[in-house]
């Protein structure tokens, strides 16, 4: 498939919120601790991704990642990786459950065709087959 | 793959309408680093969170960049300008 710049690749939401699962994608470079950090040493950017468990507790998860200041998300990972904000909602019936997995990435390359088709769709197919979400919540830094 | 319905969060609007995503809020004034507002604000990150979510079910037209107001973030930050390579 040629995505076209022309086109807007917009999936219609059908449903309701209060019965949905939501799934997080951020660019801004959140890791577990105890996963690999991003390569920030490499001027083309990483093209790699993390994923992130359902149950992931947020003092667990960190940020490499130098192109924004992440001194907030190190205080909080809400800021940028709205985790617990998320269980919040599902506890209100906002929306109907958390996602099995959940994805960082670090949302700075040079390699943008790499990370159009390449990165970008194999996180879509990771959220795609397992995950069990209706929604994706997308953030950056 | 029917896809998956995606909702934006950005703090770099016209950065991020290059890219023309789905559907996008942009929480006026908020730095980058801040997409979901400051440390431990947790009302505010609700709020954000909800209003994001909420345009899902909202009619709002592809690539369209929602802006909204947030006065309890109690700063304003002039977001990012389009450079040539982002």
């Amino acid at each position: 498939m040629t995505i076209s710049r022309k086109c807007v690749p917009f999936t219609p939401f059908e449903g309701s919120l209060a019965k949905s699962t939501v799934a997080l994608v951020t660019a801004g470079g959140v890791h577990l601790r105890d996963q690999e950090g991003f390569n920030i040493a490499d001027e083309l950017g990483d093209l790699s991704f993390r994923v992130l468990p359902e149950d992931v507790d947020s003092q667990r998860l960190m940020v490499t990642h130098h192109h924004y200041d992440h001194t907030d998300a190190d205080r909080d990972i809400n800021v940028v990786f709205p985790i617990d904000v998320l269980r919040d909602l599902k506890a209100e019936g906002f929306i109907g459950g958390i996602a099995k997995k959940h994805i960082g990435y670090m949302g700075y390359t040079m390699q943008l065709k790499a990370m159009y088709e390449g990165t970008a769709r194999e996180i879509a197919n990771e959220i795609d087959k397992g995950s069990r979400a209706d929604v994706v919540v997308l953030t950056g830094g | 793959m029917k896809g998956v319905s995606t909702v934006l969060v950005t703090v770099s609007p016209e950065v991020t309408a290059q890219m023309r995503p789905p559907r996008a809020l942009y929480p006026k004034g908020f730095k980058v680093g801040n997409s979901l507002g400051k440390p431990h604000m947790r009302e505010l990150q609700l709020s954000v969170l909800r209003d994001a979510l909420g345009l899902l079910a909202e009619n709002t037209r592809p690539g369209e960049i929602v802006t909204r107001e947030y006065p309890d973030y109690g700063e304003y930050h002039e977001p990012p300008r389009t450079r040539k390579l982002v």
